[in-house]
């Protein structure tokens, strides 16, 4: 049997680095094939070949045997390959319905035919099971919406091969249930699908076949039926995962509260927020969507207003009116959004670390003409004690990967010489390996007397890192979770309301 | 234990819950927008007509309207093609050049060749032109800023050696009584400009042109990666800013009888002003063109009552600037407000 689709050989070569070095990979008809590695192994690079954006500088592409060449993403499409991509690529100004058809309107002479097309996506959305209003406008939907219609926009085109790149990443458990299902469809159908995901519980749930991508080398192909989890690791790692020890620090939460928040009402939340945080100490929030923790770490940044309520770092009471504030007072945040909220792409590492960097720590004229030296000099040792994998200090962080770029990140923190860190979803799109390193990095941080706050939707990341867990659900603390009570299964419970678990497990 | 189940169904009912908020929030936003947006425009009109009917002798006098409408009516067409280029996060800053150099086209060709050779050239001049920015724009990749400027230059400079810098008087009386002529009792340029503008609005919101603009406007690289040609949707933006420049240049001529290359100078001010004031936004997406309308009808109330109170005209272009900045800050706070029911920023 001729695969669908096959890539032979193909070479992909950025300046600098060779992201793909010569990668042979098919797809067969009714089957779903799981594309796994960790982040910077040559994925998404894969992808935007196969989508007709980036061209190889050699290889070719097989469809059904034929040789095919792809030089726009129109070609893709017409050629029968349908990509869902991992950013989303939706138009905010226009309708669900517009977006989903946009590229291949239903029309005639140039008119779009609006109930055809109307009808046509409320069909293709309810078998999403999405009861959503296609008039209604993409930029007043939640990301899980967002990502759904992203997913129907592929699913509306007429294709052979379907490539899903990470479409679970901000959709919940229902969602994803519903769309493994739709998956498992389209392959009975007869379309061949690569899966692109992170998460390993859903290569074995759904994929039939699993590859995996290393440093731009196909490293490993079989049936998922023949690996477990630790020997799928250990493809994408190229070595035995280390793991993290849990090291609570139990000191930590008796040390004085350094953190203190008492009543601080936030916008569009009942209940106002009272927490404290004690040096050392690291501190987890988990909830749902809705429930208040992204808008509390804002609020505390000085990023979303505060109605009322007390904030006091020390025992000295602090008003954070805005994120200037906030970084003086000693607070400092890093958004769940890195590449938009994080990262300055065309500035380079040493320059990204610098941008908050403490006043006071320079003096004089330095504070308005910094001496690349000295930056230099501090870089360097930020790099050493971070691990942060650069050549050297000049490169642009929009080039490395997410770890890397976290770290920077932290290193940024760190300069700011804040007491207080906020961190919203430190790892997400991060691989394995760095996932881990950050775990560390935060746990060092914390021993040197930083406050820390780590609000994330990643159960086994707050039951591997916190010393204390604080559940919201809806605005609502639910649960304060300490010690060996901070499990997967209890903050699952608590972030839907379950009411607080006492002891331990059996 | 964990009730597995349960847990799901409340997770469930939690997202059923999250969904309604989320389409609660969007239906207010879009709420807020439209009505920023449509205040945005109305609010000022209403205010300038009341205080031009209270204010100005002979405001409504027959010759004012006439004129308030011929007036709003070339600048609106004018209008028209900046909207599209402006919802393509471009700009045409030649226009005014642009609109001389067809209208002296148009005259030089009526004068030699009739009516309607005349007018057809004085429009394919002016496509000429608008098809030159798009290519600088496109193929030269010159941000279209730096390309309309530099543009303004050129074709002003062409307008003026085209009629050695002498005014051109127009012999033809039907080419002149266009712009004076009337329909029904309603004046002819604006018969057109609700034509024009009613065939800009078609294209715009029911045609596929249209949703591949928005999209191109909105978000560039959504746009290439579904396969919408952006370079093709940009270069139609320009000739289409080209070509109304061009038809109310022949209107202009037509209206004025005579005349000469530095006509419009300062249009393209009073192009993006209107085009900000009627709801279309400077970050591109939607174009709006039935705002451009309104707004081009406002700027020439502005303008008549000005002139009837006498006021010296370099206070018309301080009208004008204060305009600019007023259409622009609402435009930002309709953004703001959208943001704010989304986020709840306070920046």
């Amino acid at each position: 049997m001729t695969a669908m689709l096959a890539v032979e050989n193909i070479v992909q070569q950025y300046p600098g680095v060779r992201a793909l070095k010569g990668v042979s990979l098919s797809l067969d008809t009714g089957r779903v094939l799981a594309l796994v590695g960790e982040n910077g192994a040559g994925k998404s690079t894969l992808i935007r070949i196969l989508a007709g954006i980036e061209q190889p500088v050699e290889g070719s592409l097989r469809l059904r045997g034929e040789s095919l060449r792809l030089t726009n993403s129109a070609e893709s499409q017409a050629a029968g390959i349908s990509v869902v991509s991992q950013e989303f690529r939706l138009v905010p100004e226009l309708s669900i319905a517009d977006n989903i058809m946009l590229g291949h309107e239903l029309t005639s002479g140039g008119v779009v035919r609006a109930r055809n097309t109307r009808n046509r996506v409320q069909e293709l959305l309810s078998t999403l099971g999405l009861d959503l209003n296609p008039d209604r406008l993409v930029s007043s939907l939640t990301t899980g919406d967002q990502q759904m219609v992203e997913i129907a926009r592929a699913l509306s085109r007429d294709f052979d091969v379907l490539i899903m790149d990470e479409p679970t990443a901000a959709l919940n458990r229902a969602e994803i249930g519903r769309l493994h299902g739709i998956v498992r469809r389209l392959a009975a159908q007869g379309k061949a699908i690569m899966y692109v995901s992170h998460h390993l519980d859903e290569v074995f749930d759904l994929c039939d076949e699993v590859a995996v991508l290393r440093d731009g080398i196909l490293v490993h192909r079989s049936e998922t039926s023949e690996l477990d989890e630790q020997a799928l690791v250990e493809h994408m790692l190229g070595r035995k995962p280390q793991t993290f020890e849990r090291a609570v620090d139990a000191a930590a939460a008796g040390n004085d509260p350094r953190l203190v928040v008492d009543g601080l009402r936030v916008g569009g939340f009942d209940e106002p927020f009272s927490l404290s945080v004690g040096a050392g100490e690291i501190v987890g929030l988990a909830g749902l969507v809705g429930s208040g923790r992204g808008e509390l770490t804002r609020a505390l940044f000085g990023d979303r207003a505060a109605l009322a309520g007390r904030i006091s770092i020390d025992g000295v009471p602090v008003q954070v009116r805005s994120v200037a504030a906030a970084i003086s007072a000693g607070i400092y945040m890093l958004s769940e959004d890195r590449k938009s909220e994080g990262i300055l792409p065309h500035l380079d590492v040493t320059e990204n670390t610098m941008v908050s960097r403490d006043p006071k720590s320079v003096s004089g004229w330095r504070r308005l003409v910094p001496s690349r030296r000295s930056e230099r000099a501090v870089f360097e040792r930020l790099r050493g004690e971070l691990s942060i994998r650069v050549p050297h200090g000049g490169q642009l962080i929009g080039n490395l990967s997410g770890g890397n770029q976290q770290k920077v990140l932290l290193g940024r923190a760190l300069q700011s010489g804040c007491r207080v860190l906020l961190l919203n979803e430190p790892t997400r799109g991060v691989d394995v390996g760095a996932k881990l390193e950050i775990y560390q990095l935060i746990r060092r941080l914390a021993a040197q007397g930083v406050a820390v706050i780590v609000s994330s939707s990643d159960a086994p990341e707050l039951a591997a890192i916190s010393d204390r867990c604080l559940v919201y659900l809806a605005g609502r603390q639910t649960a304060e979770l300490a010690g060996p009570d901070i499990t997967e299964d209890n903050i699952v419970g608590a972030s839907v309301g379950q009411v607080a678990v006492g002891g331990t497990h059996g | 234990m964990v009730d597995t189940s349960q847990a799901q169904l409340d997770a469930v009912a939690s997202i059923e819950h999250e969904r309604e908020e989320s389409a609660r929030r969007g239906a207010r936003a879009a709420r807020r927008q439209s009505l920023l947006q449509k205040l945005g425009i109305i609010i000022p009109f209403a205010l300038v007509l009341v205080a031009g009917i209270i204010l100005v002798p002979s405001f409504l006098s027959a010759s004012n309207i006439t004129n308030m409408l011929v007036n709003g009516a070339i600048l609106a067409i004018t209008a028209y093609g900046m909207t599209m280029v402006i919802a393509l996060r471009g700009i045409d800053l030649s226009v005014g050049s642009t609109q001389a150099v067809a209208a002296c086209v148009a005259a030089v060709s009526v004068n030699a060749w009739g009516l309607v050779p005349g007018i057809l050239a004085g429009i394919a001049a002016a496509i000429a032109l608008g098809l030159l920015n798009g290519v600088i724009v496109t193929k030269f990749r010159v941000p279209a800023f730096i390309a309309t400027l530099a543009t303004l230059g050129i074709y002003r400079g062409v307008a003026l050696l085209f009629t050695d810098g002498a005014p051109v008087m127009i012999t033809d009386t039907a080419f002149r009584s266009i712009a004076t002529s009337s329909l029904f009792g309603i004046p002819v340029p604006f018969v057109l400009s609700v034509l024009v503008g009613a065939g800009f609005w078609f294209v715009l919101e029911k045609m596929r042109f249209g949703k591949h603009l928005v999209a191109v406007g909105g978000s560039p690289e959504s746009a290439t990666d579904s396969g919408i040609n952006v370079k093709r949707i940009q270069l139609i933006a320009y000739v289409a800013a080209g070509a109304t420049a061009g038809l109310a240049g022949v209107l202009l001529a037509s209206q004025l009888g005579s005349v000469n290359g530095s006509l419009s100078t300062g249009l393209e001010l009073q192009a993006i002003a209107v085009v900000v004031l009627g709801g279309t936004s400077m970050a591109g997406g939607r174009g709006n063109i039935v705002g451009t309308f309104l707004a081009s009808l406002l700027l020439a109330m502005i303008n008549a009552g000005l002139n009837l109170l006498n006021v010296p005209s370099f206070y018309q272009y301080i009208a004008l600037g204060v305009l600019l900045v007023f259409a622009l800050s609402v435009d930002s706070a309709q953004r703001a407000a959208v943001r704010r029911v989304f986020e709840g920023r306070v920046a």
